[in-house]
């Protein structure tokens, strides 16, 4: 059966370069690191161009693409022994114009803190705005587990954020 | 949705993608794109190579094993014309023996 949805690679890069972007860099927490990430999922959207049925299909095989790439990278540093946050700047090498509040830069600092399946969980639940059981789907995990990984994850980022940013407040 | 989370979806918001990703993207594919055309002309060229190679392997043993028969059919040849040679010979000796018996006889 012919297709009525043709994809486009330019016309998908131009849409979601920043969301695959915002997720490696979110899930990885290296600028440089996030942009071979986001480059190599592209890459391999343009091998898989005839698999992609649809809008929608192309956002969730790219996102998904994403996740599992970066938890690949992470990984990788892990098994090389790389302690990736030490190396972290405080906002993480954002570039000046991109940065946010000082309280946002102080939350997505210590997101970053955060085990890697409740990171991931948090990130796709606030910044992509996806529902327990799209992110379930997007990270190929059980429903319940994601439902706990939010809660928790929600929990220790309330926790940290309520010790560091008294602190913060307290020296500002 | 209680303000803690709505200061981290705030906090979480998309970044745009770093100045001249989309660029630096393109050429990585043009360039992957072209290796893969050149990995494919290598694959092919090696393919043809290969199979001429394995061509003239087949004609050098075909032509060794049609020339060995060849050889081995005018060997068998001389020995029939040699073997015919000496039955003639020998039915020769023979007939002049028999004819010296008769005389013998006689």
């Amino acid at each position: 059966m012919a297709r009525d949805w043709q994809p486009q690679f330019e016309r998908l890069v131009d849409e979601h370069q920043s969301m695959v972007f915002s997720l490696a860099m979110r899930m990885t927490g290296d600028r440089g690191l996030a942009e071979e990430i986001a480059q190599d999922v592209f890459l391999e959207l343009d091998r898989h161009m005839d698999k992609i049925e649809s809008p929608q299909h192309a956002c969730f095989w790219l996102r998904r693409v994403a996740m599992s790439r970066s938890a690949d990278a992470l990984r990788r540093r892990r098994v090389r022994g790389v302690d990736l946050w030490v190396e972290i700047e405080e906002d993480y090498g954002a570039r000046p114009e991109e940065k946010s509040s000082p309280l946002g830069a102080r939350l997505e600092g210590l997101l970053v803190t955060l085990p890697q399946p409740q990171r991931a969980a948090l990130v796709l639940r606030y910044q992509e705005d996806l529902t327990p059981e799209e992110i379930a789907a997007t990270l190929d995990a059980p429903l319940a587990t994601v439902k706990s990984h939010l809660q928790r994850g929600l929990k220790l980022l309330r926790a940290k954020a309520a010790c560091h940013l008294r602190e913060y407040i307290r020296g500002a | 949705m209680d303000d803690f989370e709505i200061e981290l979806r705030q906090a979480l918001e998309r970044r745009p993608a770093p100045p001249g990703l989309k660029h630096r993207l393109m050429e990585r594919r043009r360039w992957r794109r072209t290796q893969h055309q050149r990995g494919h002309a290598v694959l092919w060229q090696r393919l043809a190579a290969s199979v001429a190679l394995a061509c003239a392997l087949g004609g050098g043993l075909a032509w060794r094993h049609q020339q060995e028969q060849r050889q081995g059919e005018a060997a068998r040849q001389q020995v029939l014309t040699a073997l015919r040679v000496t039955s003639h010979a020998l039915n020769k000796v023979n007939e002049r023996l028999a004819s010296h018996g008769r005389a013998d006889q006689e």
